[in-house]
């Protein structure tokens, strides 16, 4: 039971940023577009409390199902979902691996993520946005709400995962 | 050999990039269909969606409907204004479509472009980048939903069929930058006036007719709806109102923007129109002159 709670939790975020974004309210805050990255946020704290390993592989599988289920073009997330993660693990090499730490490499990469799928989709012409506008419109506000879920689930995903790696360590 | 490990993780780089420009090249090329591993996993997690979000729709139903109860008062005052123009409306309406019916039974034309099936769909998903503005929706194949059918709520048209799989289907809408993606649409005035939906402008939150030529005058106000004449939608969607008016880049067309009936947010429950008239082969509309050239 205990092996499938990992899992079941990271397609619940999944879930949970699919329907965040149908029931919340569109034409709040002045039309801006707030991103939930839910789940990638998870994946980042995996990856800091948990290990390299699992965060790569987690953030492999789910970038794929996330790019087929939602997004209809294969590589954008699942390309990158496991090289933030990599990175998150070559910045957790100089730092310590505490809550404070964690919250600012996790809007870390979320920025580097908004930033890299903007990039990506302004190449293959999903958007002609320009990037001023961009920032304006979409990145601080995903940063601000995603800033306030970590607050909130921050405590929680970490004691959960530090938890995870003691199970795996004890194997 | 640290010179060696270096080298490893450059060539894992290189190689990813490659794979990650392949894959995109892959999916953004035109596909009839999606292929059968991606409709396997969109249809489990279709499944699952669908599983997740009854419930939730009907926690997000019981506090809208809180939500309507505060201003009940007023918005009563309002429809009882609204209700006495009704009846006249309706008794026109009636008088109206025994005449057409009449006058169509004389011409001898029994179908038409307006005439469509309706298919009634339960949104159970939405891309949450946003980038792609998308909504999967719980009928597939097995309902009869095709590619390119118009998807509408009450308000208004909101998008069309994007991929079919067996047991859900995505929906793009119109909010979406596509350049594949034109609607011929009228705008209704004195005379009818003819254009394309092509493009979305995000920061007005307004749709593009562009193809307007520079001659005519567009009003604002003025009501815009599908033509049918694009072989896919049926006539008579409402697509929106007319807000403003411009010359494109070299003033040969004009673009107008609208403003969309439908929301494009808090989509619950949709329509899939499916077409009555037959949609036209490439092969009929080019002549034999078209051949030669």
């Amino acid at each position: 039971m205990k092996k499938f709670l990992l899992p079941l939790l990271f397609l619940f975020l999944f879930l949970a940023e699919s329907l965040f974004v149908q029931f919340f309210p569109g034409n709040s805050f002045g039309g801006k577009v707030i991103v939930p990255h839910f789940l990638f946020t998870a994946i980042v704290f995996l990856t800091i409390f948990t290990g390299k390993k699992q965060g790569i592989i987690y953030a492999a599988i789910f970038g794929m199902i996330f790019d087929i289920v939602y997004v209809e073009i294969i590589g954008i997330y699942f390309f990158l979902f496991p090289f933030i993660c990599y990175l998150v693990t070559k910045i957790m090499h100089i730092m310590q691996a505490n809550i404070i730490i964690a919250f600012l490499v996790s809007l870390f990469a979320i920025a580097l993520l908004e930033i890299g799928v903007y990039e990506m989709n302004f190449l293959i012409h999903v958007t002609d946005l320009d990037f001023m506008g961009f920032l304006n419109l979409r990145f601080y506000p995903t940063l601000i709400l995603n800033a306030i879920f970590v607050l909130i689930f921050g405590y929680p995903l970490k004691r959960r995962f530090e938890k995870y790696a003691d199970a795996l360590r004890d194997e | 050999m640290p010179q060696f490990f270096l080298n490893k993780r450059l060539i894992i780089l290189l190689v990813s990039i490659i794979v990650l420009v392949a894959l995109i090249g892959f999916s953004l090329r035109e596909r009839s269909k999606l292929s059968w591993p991606e409709q396997f996993v969109k249809d489990t997690t279709g499944w699952v969606q669908s599983l997740v979000s009854k419930p939730a729709n009907f926690v997000g139903g019981f506090f809208e409907n809180l939500q309507d109860l505060q201003n009940t008062y007023e918005e009563n005052k309002e429809l009882k204004s609204r209700i006495e123009d009704l009846v006249s409306l309706e008794a026109e309406n009636q008088e109206l479509k025994k005449d057409n019916k009449e006058l169509r039974d004389i011409l001898g034309e029994k179908r038409t472009l307006r005439d469509f099936k309706p298919l009634p769909a339960t949104v159970i998903g939405r891309n949450p980048d946003r980038w792609h503005e998308m909504i999967i929706i719980d009928k597939g194949n097995l309902n009869g939903i095709k590619k390119n059918m118009a998807v509408v709520t009450a308000k208004g048209l909101i998008g069309k069929v994007k991929t079919v799989n067996q047991f859900s289907s995505t929906v793009q809408l119109l909010s979406a930058m596509d350049p594949k993606n034109r609607i011929s649409v009228t705008i209704q005035g004195e005379t009818s006036i003819y254009g394309f939906v092509q493009g979305f402008d995000d920061k007005k939150k307004l749709l593009l007719v562009k193809s307007i030529p520079a001659g005519v005058k567009v009003e604002k106000g003025q009501n815009v709806i599908t033509s049918g004449k694009g072989g896919v939608f049926p006539e008579g969607l409402v697509v929106g109102k007319v807000v403003e008016v411009k010359p494109d880049q070299y003033g040969l067309n004009q673009t107008a923007l609208i403003k969309p009936g439908a929301d494009f947010y808090d989509i619950e429950n949709v329509i899939v129109i499916k077409r009555l008239m037959t949609q036209p082969e490439i092969t009929d509309m080019e002549n034999e002159k078209e051949k030669d050239l």
